[in-house]
C-alpha cells in the first residue's frame, strides 16, 4: 500500500495532542456536597483519579486516537497497485445505435454497457488517458483524450440512445485515428454487436469488445405509406412488419388517425419474415397516420425487447387537384364520368390541336392524357390511355376488329374491377388487340384479346381500352363511372405517393414560403427549433435536428410588421396564375372538380403558409435486428497484422462474453503491435478511501455510542423500570429497623 | 390540650427569632417558630400526637412520677402483686377484701409509673443545613414530634444540639403544656459554621446525661467516627434511637461530568469523574454504609431508621416509626 500524497501522515501529531489534551484537562466544575465522605471511599476503591489509570480506562481516548489515525491515513490517499489491463491510452467506443435500446437485459443494453465500460476503466492505468466515442449514425466524440475520470464518467453517463442506424466502422476508424496518437493505445468497444452495417476495415490498434445484449426477440414496422386507393376517394394504409426473431409471433397492429384509434388487428409474425398489411378506408380528412405494434391483446407489458421500432408515422400528403387532358373529338359519357372524379380538372383538346395547344405552360405535366381513338406518335409525359386506338402505335397492336365481343372470365382480385359489376354488359364493337409483355390484362376477351389492359411502359402508366364506350352499353351502367374511377385512379396513383420518410438524423429541407422569416419546427417531445432564413434569402432552409421519432411540424414566422400573405395574393404565386389561366385559347376548360377557384392546368396553389409536416421513422430491418452479433469478429479487425477470426459469428445464439474481465484477459494474449509497450504500463490504483471513510464513520458511531452510553443505559434501565413496575410495585417495601 | 389556651402567654427563654408583629397579636401564637411549619402542628396532628408515646423496650428507672412503667412498686392504679404484710408497711396498703375473706394480711403491689428523659441529639453540623428540604430543618420537626408525643406521655424532654466539639442542651422540659417552649427551642438550633467533630459532641451531651432514658440521635452520620458515636451512646444504658436522615440529593445524587467536589465542612475537595458506573457505585457504597450502621443498631440493641427527608412528616410519625415500634 503506497500514498498519494505521504506529506498528509504529518496529522499523526494530532495522536499525542489528543492524549495530552485528556492528560492535560484539569478544569473542573465544582460542586459543593455536604460531605465528601463517601465519595473518598468510592474514589479510593476505583483509583480514578490517577491520570495513567484513566488513560488505560478511557474507551474515548482510544476511539478519539483510532479516529485521528484513520483520518491521517484518509488524507494520505493510501491506494493498492495492481498490474493495469489497459494500455495508458484508451479508446472508448460506446454504441449508441437504435439496437442499444433493446430491453433483453435490464434495464437496456446501454445502460449495462456503460455499466461494463465503467467498470473496465477501473483497469485503466494511473495517469491513463481516456477518450470516448459514441457511434450513433455517425462517430462523435463526447471526451477527447483526458485523464479526468469523473469527467469522462460523466460523458459516458449522459449518452443517450440515438434511433438510427449505427455505423460502427466509422467509430472504429476515428477510434484508430485518435489511439495512433499515442503509443500505447488500445479500443474498447461496448456494443451488442448487432449492426446494421459490418465495420470491414481493418484497424492498427487492439480492439476489445464489451459484449451486451442476448436476445433477438423483436418485431419491427419497416415500411408505412398511405396510399390513395385506386377509385381516388379513399385511402388504404401499406405497412410492413418483420419478425426478427426466430418463433413466430403475434402481435397486435394499431392505426391512429390523427391520434384516434382507427383500427386495430391482431397479425400472426412468421419468423424471420416480413408481412405486409394493408388496412383500408383511412377516413380522407385523416393528416396524420400512425401505426403501433402493441403485445397481443389481453397481455401486458413489452411484447418484444425493442420498442422503438413499434412506431411508425407517416403524413398524408395534401392532395393537388389533377390534370387529365381528354384527346377527343367529343364524347360526353366519358367527358361526364371523368367530371365525377373527385379533386380532378379536366381539359379537352381536338386531336388534331394535339400536342400543339396541350402543352401545358406552368411546366408541369399532365397527369393522364386521354386519346380517344386516335394515338399520336408523340405522347407528352404522363399517364396515358388509348380508347379503342384506331391504329398500331407503341401502346399495342391492333389487328383488327372484333364484333360484339364477349367478356370472359374476370380476375376477381383485380383491383381497377373492384366494385366493377361486368356481368349485363354488352358490347357492340371492339378493336382486337394484341397484350403487350408490359401489361396485364384487365378485361379479357374472345380468344385472349383484351378488351383493357394496363401496364408500365417506360416509365409512364398506360392502359388500353378496346372499344368506345359508347358502341357498348356500358355508359348507362353503374359499372362505368366506377371503372373510370379506378382506372384514373390506378394510372394516376403514382403522383398521390406519400411523401417520404426521413430517416433519423438525417437533415430535411423545408420550404420558407416568402416573406417568412423563419421557420419554426416543433419537434415530436414538444421542444421547438426555430430556423432563422440565411441572409442570402433562399428558399429553404435545412433541418437536422430529427434525432427523434415521430412526427414534426414547421410553421413559417413572419415578421410582425408584415401581414401574412394569403394563397391567391402572394406576388410569387401571381405570375405563375397568371401564366397558367389561359395557355391557349383552343384549350377549353371542360369543368373543374375539386372545387378549385381558379381551374388551370397548373396545380392550384397550395396555402404555403399551412404546417408542413414530416414524419420521422427508423424503418431499418438491419438495425431492428437485434440480435447479438459476433465480438470476435470486431476484435479480429483489430491488431494490425492479425488474421479475422474464424466464420460462426452469425449465430444467433452466440453466448455472450463472459464480462470485462474475461474477455479483457482473452484479448491480452492475442495483442496485436499495440502491446509491445504494454511492459511500461504504470499500475493502476485502487484508491481505498472508501472502505476508511466507512470505517472512520463507524468509529465516529462508536465514539459517540461510548460518550452517550450512560444516557443510553438510562432510557435502557427507564424502558426496563417501565416495563417491570407492575412487579415493583406489588413488592413489600424493605424494612432496616431492628 | 388547646393552643388557645397558652396562645396569649410566651415563656420567658424562648430563643425563636422575634415574632413579627401582627394587628391580631392574640389571634396567632406569636411565639410559633417562623421556619416550623405551622399547619404540621394544627390541632388535630396535635392530637394525634397526643395518642403516641415514645416506646421503650424495659421500663425504667426515673425520677419524678410520670406516665410510664417503672422498676419500683409505688402508688398508681395498675395492680401488680400481692405480698405478706410485715410490719410498718402502710394500712393503706392492704387488701381489706381478701383480709375479710381469708382473715390474712396481704398488701397489695401497685406498679409505680415513672417518668422518663427522653433526650434528642440533634446533629447541628454544617452538612445537615444541605438538601431541599434541608435535613436540619426536616430534623428539627421529627423532634418537635416527637418531643410533643413525649410531653403529652408526661415525659421529660430534653433538646441538645451537636455542633462544634461541644452539645449544648438547650431546653429540658416535662409536661404537655410547654411544647411551645420545646418549639422555640428547636428554632433557635442553627447550624455550626465550621467542622463538627460529632464524636467529641456526642461524649459532651453523653456527659451531661442524667439515669437512663431514651437517646433520639437525629444526624446524617456523615462524620468518619459515627459508629463510634453509635456505640458510646448505645453504652450509656439509654435506649438509643437512631433517626439517619439523608437528602434525595444524596441518596440519588444528580451529578456527572468531570467534577471537584466540596466538603462544606471541611472545604476539602476531591476529584471525581461522575458517569452512570460512579453513580451506580456511590448507590451501591452508600447501601452498605447504611446496612452497617443498621447491624452496628442491631447489636447495640439500638433502633435505627433510615430516613429520606422527602418523606412527610406525618408519614414519618405515623406510619415509618410506628412500624418501626419507636413510638406506639
Amino acid at each position: 500500500m503506497s500514498f498519494i500524497s505521504p506529506l498528509a501522515l504529518l496529522g499523526l501529531i494530532f495522536v499525542p495532542a489528543v492524549v495530552a489534551m485528556y492528560l492535560l484537562k484539569l478544569r473542573r466544575d465544582e460542586a459543593v456536597v455536604p460531605s465528601t465522605l463517601l465519595w473518598q471511599r468510592l474514589v479510593a476503591d476505583v483509583e480514578a483519579n490517577a491520570p495513567w489509570q484513566r488513560l488505560r480506562r478511557s474507551l474515548l481516548l482510544l476511539l478519539q486516537i483510532l479516529l485521528v489515525l484513520i483520518l491521517a491515513a484518509l488524507a494520505a490517499r493510501p491506494f493498492l497497485e495492481r498490474p493495469a489491463g489497459l494500455a495508458r491510452d484508451l479508446v472508448l467506443v460506446v454504441d449508441i445505435s437504435a439496437s442499444m435500446a433493446a430491453t433483453d437485459v435490464a434495464p437496456d443494453r446501454l445502460t449495462e454497457a456503460k455499466r461494463l465500460a465503467l467498470e473496465a476503466l477501473r483497469e485503466l492505468p494511473a495517469g491513463g488517458k481516456v477518450s470516448v466515442i459514441a457511434a450513433g449514425r455517425t462517430a462523435r466524440v463526447v471526451v477527447n483524450a483526458t485523464s479526468d475520470l469523473g469527467r469522462v464518467r460523466a460523458a459516458v453517463e449522459n449518452l443517450r440512445v440515438s434511433p438510427a442506424s449505427g455505423d460502427l466502422g466509422d467509430a472504429l476508424n476515428l477510434a484508430d485515428a485518435l489511439a495512433a496518437r499515442s503509443g500505447d493505445a488500445e479500443i474498447l468497444v461496448a456494443t451488442d454487436a448487432a449492426l446494421a452495417t459490418k465495420p470491414t476495415t481493418r484497424l492498427e490498434h487492439e480492439i476489445t469488445v464489451l459484449e451486451v445484449g442476448r436476445d433477438r426477440k423483436n418485431q419491427a414496422i419497416v415500411a408505412l405509406a398511405v396510399r390513395q386507393g385506386p377509385s381516388g376517394v379513399t385511402r388504404s394504409v401499406f405497412v410492413s412488419i418483420a419478425n426478427l426473431d426466430i418463433e413466430p409471433s403475434q402481435r397486435q397492429l394499431q392505426l391512429y388517425g390523427d391520434g384516434v384509434l382507427l383500427e386495430a388487428r391482431d397479425v400472426v409474425l412468421d419468423p424471420q419474415t416480413r408481412s405486409e398489411a394493408i388496412i383500408d378506408d383511412i377516413p380522407v380528412d385523416v393528416e396524420v397516420v400512425e401505426v403501433r405494434l402493441e403485445a397481443e391483446s389481453g397481455l401486458e407489458g413489452a411484447a418484444d425487447a425493442l420498442a422503438l421500432d413499434d412506431r411508425a408515422w407517416a403524413v398524408v400528403p395534401p392532395t393537388a387537384p389533377k390534370n387529365i387532358l381528354l384527346v377527343s373529338e367529343g364524347d360526353p359519357y366519358l367527358e361526364n364520368a371523368l367530371l365525377f372524379l373527385p379533386n380532378v380538372n379536366v381539359f379537352e383538346v381536338a386531336p388534331d390541336r394535339y400536342p400543339g395547344d396541350a402543352i401545358r405552360t406552368d411546366g408541369t405535366d399532365w397527369d393522364l392524357i386521354i386519346f380517344d381513338g386516335e394515338v399520336p406518335d408523340e405522347l407528352l409525359p404522363g399517364a396515358v390511355m388509348a380508347i379503342a386506338p384506331a391504329r398500331t402505335s407503341i401502346l399495342g397492336e391492333v389487328v383488327g376488329t372484333l364484333k360484339d365481343p364477349g367478356i370472359a372470365t374476370l380476375d376477381p382480385d383485380e383491383p381497377v374491377l373492384r366494385y366493377v359489376d361486368l356481368s349485363t354488359t354488352h358490347i357492340g364493337s371492339a378493336k382486337e388487340l394484341v397484350l403487350p409483355t408490359w401489361a396485364r390484362t384487365i378485361i379479357p376477351g374472345p380468344n385472349g384479346a383484351p378488351l383493357l389492359y394496363a401496364g408500365e411502359l417506360d416509365g409512364r402508366r398506360a392502359a388500353v381500352l378496346a372499344f368506345q364506350p359508347r358502341q357498348s352499353d356500358l355508359p348507362l351502367q353503374v359499372a362505368f363511372p366506377i371503372l373510370v374511377a379506378n382506372l384514373t385512379g390506378e394510372l394516376m396513383g403514382g403522383s398521390a405517393a406519400p411523401t417520404e420518410a426521413v430517416a433519423p438524423g438525417d437533415p430535411v429541407s423545408l420550404p420558407l414560403p416568402s416573406g417568412a422569416s423563419a421557420l419554426r419546427v416543433t419537434r415530436p417531445d414538444g421542444s421547438v427549433v426555430e430556423l432563422v432564413a440565411g441572409t442570402g434569402g433562399g428558399a429553404s432552409v435545412s433541418f437536422s435536428q430529427t434525432d427523434l421519432l415521430g412526427v414534426y411540424s414547421a410553421v413559417p414566422v413572419f415578421p410582425e410588421a408584415t401581414p401574412t400573405p394569403g394563397p391567391t395574393t402572394t406576388p410569387s404565386n401571381g405570375p405563375s396564375a397568371a401564366t397558367s389561366a389561359s395557355p391557349s385559347p383552343s384549350i377549353s376548360p371542360a369543368a373543374s372538380a375539386g372545387g378549385s377557384p381558379t381551374p388551370g392546368p397548373t396545380a392550384p396553389p397550395v396555402d404555403p403558409n399551412a404546417p408542413r409536416r414530416f414524419a420521422v421513422d427508423l424503418f431499418d430491418p438491419a438495425e431492428s435486428n437485434i440480435a447479438p452479433g459476433s465480438a470476435s469478429e470486431i476484435e479480429a479487425l483489430g491488431g494490425g497484422g492479425a488474421t479475422p477470426a474464424p466464420s460462426g459469428s452469425g449465430a444467433p445464439t452466440q453466448t455472450p462474453s463472459p464480462g470485462p474481465t474475461g474477455s479483457l484477459e482473452a484479448s491480452g494474449g492475442a495483442g496485436g503491435s499495440g502491446a509491445g509497450s504494454a511492459g511500461d504500463r504504470p499500475a493502476a490504483r485502487d484508491e481505498l478511501w472508501v472502505p476508511i471513510v466507512l470505517i472512520a464513520l463507524a468509529f465516529l458511531l462508536a465514539e459517540w455510542i461510548v460518550y452517550q452510553r450512560d444516557a443510553v443505559t438510562r432510557l435502557w434501565r427507564g424502558a426496563r423500570s417501565r416495563l417491570g413496575r407492575g412487579e415493583t410495585a406489588a413488592a413489600p417495601r424493605q424494612g432496616r429497623g431492628t | 390540650m388547646a393552643m388557645d389556651g397558652q396562645a396569649g402567654s410566651p415563656l420567658p427563654g424562648a430563643a425563636g427569632p422575634p415574632a413579627e408583629p401582627t394587628g391580631r397579636g392574640r389571634a396567632r401564637p406569636a411565639f410559633l417558630p417562623s421556619d416550623l411549619d405551622p399547619t404540621v402542628f394544627d390541632e388535630g396532628f396535635l392530637r394525634q400526637l397526643e395518642r403516641l408515646q415514645v416506646l421503650m423496650r424495659a421500663p425504667v428507672r426515673g425520677g419524678l412520677k410520670g406516665g410510664r412503667r417503672s422498676v419500683k412498686r409505688g402508688q398508681s392504679v395498675e395492680f401488680a402483686d400481692f405480698r405478706d404484710y410485715t410490719l410498718g408497711d402502710d394500712l393503706r396498703q392492704l387488701d381489706w377484701n381478701v383480709l375479710a375473706r381469708l382473715e390474712k394480711l396481704f398488701i397489695k403491689l401497685y406498679v409505680e409509673e415513672e417518668d422518663v428523659t427522653i433526650h434528642f441529639l440533634l446533629d447541628a453540623s454544617a452538612s445537615m443545613e444541605s438538601g431541599h428540604p434541608s435535613k436540619l430543618l426536616f430534623a428539627k420537626r421529627a423532634a418537635a414530634a416527637l418531643g410533643y408525643i413525649g410531653l403529652a406521655s408526661e415525659d421529660r424532654v430534653a433538646i441538645t444540639s451537636l455542633g462544634g466539639r461541644a452539645g449544648r442542651r438547650q431546653v429540658a422540659l416535662r409536661g404537655s403544656g410547654r411544647v411551645f417552649r420545646l418549639l422555640s427551642a428547636l428554632s433557635g438550633i442553627a447550624a455550626a459554621d465550621g467542622p463538627t467533630d460529632l464524636m467529641a459532641a456526642a461524649r459532651h451531651a453523653a456527659a451531661q446525661l442524667t439515669g437512663r432514658g431514651v437517646i433520639v440521635l437525629l444526624s446524617d452520620l456523615l462524620d468518619p467516627n459515627a459508629d463510634r458515636v453509635i456505640r458510646e451512646l448505645a453504652a450509656t444504658g439509654s435506649e438509643l434511637i437512631i433517626l439517619h436522615l439523608l437528602s434525595p440529593q444524596e441518596l440519588d445524587p444528580a451529578l456527572e461530568g468531570d467534577l471537584r467536589l466540596i466538603d462544606v465542612e471541611s472545604g476539602d475537595g476531591i476529584d471525581v469523574t461522575v458517569d452512570l458506573a460512579t453513580l451506580d457505585g456511590y448507590k451501591t457504597r452508600l447501601e452498605a454504609w447504611r446496612e452497617s450502621f443498621a447491624d452496628l443498631a442491631a447489636r447495640r440493641r439500638a433502633t435505627y431508621v433510615p430516613l429520606s427527608t422527602s418523606v412527610p412528616l406525618t408519614d414519618l410519625v405515623f406510619a415509618e416509626l410506628r412500624r418501626r415500634q419507636v413510638v406506639g
